[in-house]
């Protein structure tokens, strides 16, 4: 982000500071009153639901200065971005405010392009200047607390944003402990796991590129759930896509904690059409598991045998970004269980998490998932500040992998509310077919590409 | 093509049963609640869901509202209804080929599907903004006047139930729908287009594109 991005930022920083300097007599009960509204909405009737909404709007005029509501969000992803643009959509009375920590924001999806080197880091690179023409305040800072009591979070600087309801979209962190040897210093460093793009993307493809011609590169893929299932394994596919031109003796090892993945019969299809044997997958029953890596020397100790790497590329084992688990939003196994039609927090009130930190019922923890989460979060916090009860929802993924130039596949799937879950709607979704013919295949990438510019674009202008 | 005219079993029992018919006293206040129900497009709605909640879902390929950001896929703001709801009633049947359409499209029932077709058609038709050639468009100006005009009037702007707009339209796309008509047959609505398409060789359907996509 430029100086001059930076310059206009700063007066949205003093309003909201002034905003909270209101008095806390009047954010109470106006909160209260908010809170109220919601809890009858539960059960109210849809005249009430009208009624309540007049009467919102009749607070908000009466104090000029005041917005409707303030809604913070935490994070610019997938889900973030979208949360925030649809919910200035929905209302442009309620005042929305992006937090993201980087000024910038590089995309993970198509990231596995920039370390085969089909393209350029900076074609997945985005700034947040179309969020700022559709009025979102976006604010450079990194979230470190929630209060979710007082309701507010607080930034790395001691900078406070008050909140009447809180989005999060924090995305993962990375548990290195099950893995002996690993932690953010080695993979920053030596053993890059490159699921969130940046600099160890960059890293990856160089260790790619400093590879002799017969050696070997083990992608150590993490066990369920984690953020792009297929992920790994289009990963697979565009080194090999690299190695056929530049060092076609060199051999991909997917070592998996698991026994099947996304997509399986027709990434196994696809890697025997397009590169024969150079990729080999093990699967956990098979001693895929691994237990610890030694970086120096690249030898990662399995279950069953030791394998041998030129390079490592180790996806650790995943769960909700820290914030959430400090916040106390997360579950047991480490994800935050939220209400699968708001997305409202049940660990707190006026507290939504969307994403690959949330658990989502059938849908995957994908970009497009967030992307339709953002969504339906967006229109149930609109509905709630206006006193309305929260909208149906209605849920998308798609998720397209490239296998080779002309080679791509995809997966949909179309969701519902069923009886509180988020359920795939038989008969819809699927794969693309394992017989599908090569200008279907061609199309897939082409589409893979259109998926790109248009999600980006929803997001970001 | 067995679904085309059944709910999906699932949303028949979400759909609010009738309401009995209120006392003679209230029947003014009823009144007044069935007038707010039908003004408000949240009200009433139950587990229905809007037409702005389900083309939300469409953004991520499309573009937001529609109007899409390239290449492979078509804006789809302000289509002809008519036209938008054959076609995706037809992915949702088979009777139109696609690569991922028809497996989106099996997800909803024919009514969600006609409130999504309205509700892009009432977006506004946002054109690309991308370069031209102006010697490539002539070449297709020239086709177009000759073999296309009739059907795809004013260049392209002109759309009914049958003839989407062109004029606009992502180049990449209507190339790639032209070469499926000609080289398989697939996606040939009307007989008359088929002929002519069918007709054209590789340049001809480039410069065509490329036309309609200068046309604004």
């Amino acid at each position: 982000m430029s100086t001059s991005d930076r310059a206009t930022t700063k007066p949205r920083n003093t309003t909201i500071s002034s905003a909270s300097a209101r008095s806390k007599a009047a954010d109470t009960s106006r909160r209260r009153f908010l809170g109220t509204g919601a809890a009858v909405l539960t059960t109210a009737t849809l005249g009430a639901g009208g009624w309540l909404g007049a009467a919102s709007r009749a607070a908000a005029q009466a104090a000029p200065s005041a917005p409707k509501a303030r809604v913070v969000v935490v994070g610019g992803g997938y889900g973030g971005a979208i949360a925030a643009k649809y919910l200035k959509l929905a209302d442009p009375d309620i005042r929305v405010t992006l937090i993201e920590r980087s000024p910038y924001y590089v995309s993970c999806p198509l990231s596995n392009e920039v370390i085969s080197g089909e393209r350029d880091i900076d074609s997945l690179t985005f700034d947040y200047r179309g969020l700022t023409r559709r009025g979102v305040a976006v604010m450079q800072d990194e979230i470190v607390a929630v209060d979710p009591e007082a309701h507010y979070v607080r930034g790395a600087g001691g900078a406070r944003y008050n909140y009447d309801k809180l989005i999060l979209a924090p995305g993962v962190s990375f548990d290195y402990d099950p893995i002996d040897g690993m932690s953010e210093a080695v993979a920053e460093s030596t053993i890059p796991h490159a699921w969130k793009a940046g600099a160890q993307t960059l890293l990856l493809r160089r260790q790619l590129q400093a590879m002799p011609d017969g050696g070997v590169v083990a992608i150590v893929a993490p066990p369920n759930p984690f953020r792009c299932p297929p992920g790994p394994y289009e990963r697979a596919a565009q080194m090999a896509l690299y190695f056929k031109h530049h060092k076609p003796k060199a051999k991909i090892l997917i070592l998996d904690a698991k026994d099947a993945f996304s997509k399986q019969a027709l990434f196994q299809a696809g890697w025997q059409e397009h590169y024969g044997d150079m990729i080999e997958w093990v699967p956990g029953a098979a001693g895929g598991i691994i237990e610890a890596v030694d970086p120096k020397t690249r030898t990662l100790t399995g279950l069953v045998e030791d394998f041998q790497a030129d390079v490592v590329n180790l996806i650790p084992h995943q769960r909700a970004a820290k914030l959430a688990v400090d916040a106390g939003l997360t579950d047991a196994a480490g994800w935050c269980p939220v209400d699968q039609q708001t997305f409202a927090s049940e660990q707190a009130p006026d507290i939504h998490v969307i994403g690959d930190a949330a658990i989502a019922g059938a849908m995957p923890k994908s970009g497009y998932a967030a992307n339709s989460q953002g969504k339906v979060c967006a229109a149930a916090v609109a509905a709630a500040i206006n006193g309305e009860p929260p909208p149906a929802p209605s849920y998308v993924n798609t998720c397209y992998s490239i296998l080779a130039h002309d080679h791509g596949i995809s997966v949909a799937g179309v969701y519902e509310l069923k009886d509180g879950n988020i359920v795939s709607v038989p008969g819809a979704g699927g794969l693309s077919p394992v017989d599908a013919d090569a200008r279907t295949r061609a199309m897939e990438v082409e589409y893979a590409i259109g998926w790109f510019r248009n999600i980006t674009a929803d997001m970001f202008t | 093509m067995h679904a085309l005219h059944n709910r999906r079993p699932g949303l028949a029992a979400r759909i609010d049963p009738p309401k009995p018919h209120p006392p003679a006293g209230v029947g003014l206040l009823a009144l007044l609640a069935l007038a707010l129900v039908l003004s408000s497009p949240v009200a009433g709605a139950g587990d229905v869901r809007s037409a702005d909640m389900l083309a939300h879902t469409c953004a991520g390929c499309h573009g937001t509202d529609g109007a899409s950001a390239g290449a492979a896929m078509p804006t789809i703001a302000g289509m002809n209804k008519s036209y938008l709801l054959t076609v995706l009633t037809d992915y949702k049947t088979g009777l139109r080929q696609s690569t991922i359409m028809g497996r989106i499209m099996r997800g909803y029932t024919d009514q969600e599907i006609a409130a999504m077709a309205g509700w892009f058609a009432a977006r506004p038709w946002v054109s690309t903004e991308r370069p031209v050639d102006g010697q490539v468009a002539h070449r297709g100006e020239q086709i177009h006047l000759s073999r296309c005009e009739t059907c795809h009037a004013d260049g392209g702007r002109g759309q009914d139930a049958t003839s989407p707009r062109l004029a606009g339209q992502w180049a990449p796309y209507i190339r790639h729908v032209l070469k499926a008509c000609r080289d398989t047959g697939l996606r040939c609505k009307t007989r008359q287009g088929a002929e002519r398409v069918m007709a054209l060789d590789d340049a001809e359907i480039d410069a065509l594109a490329h036309y309609y996509e200068s046309q604004k």
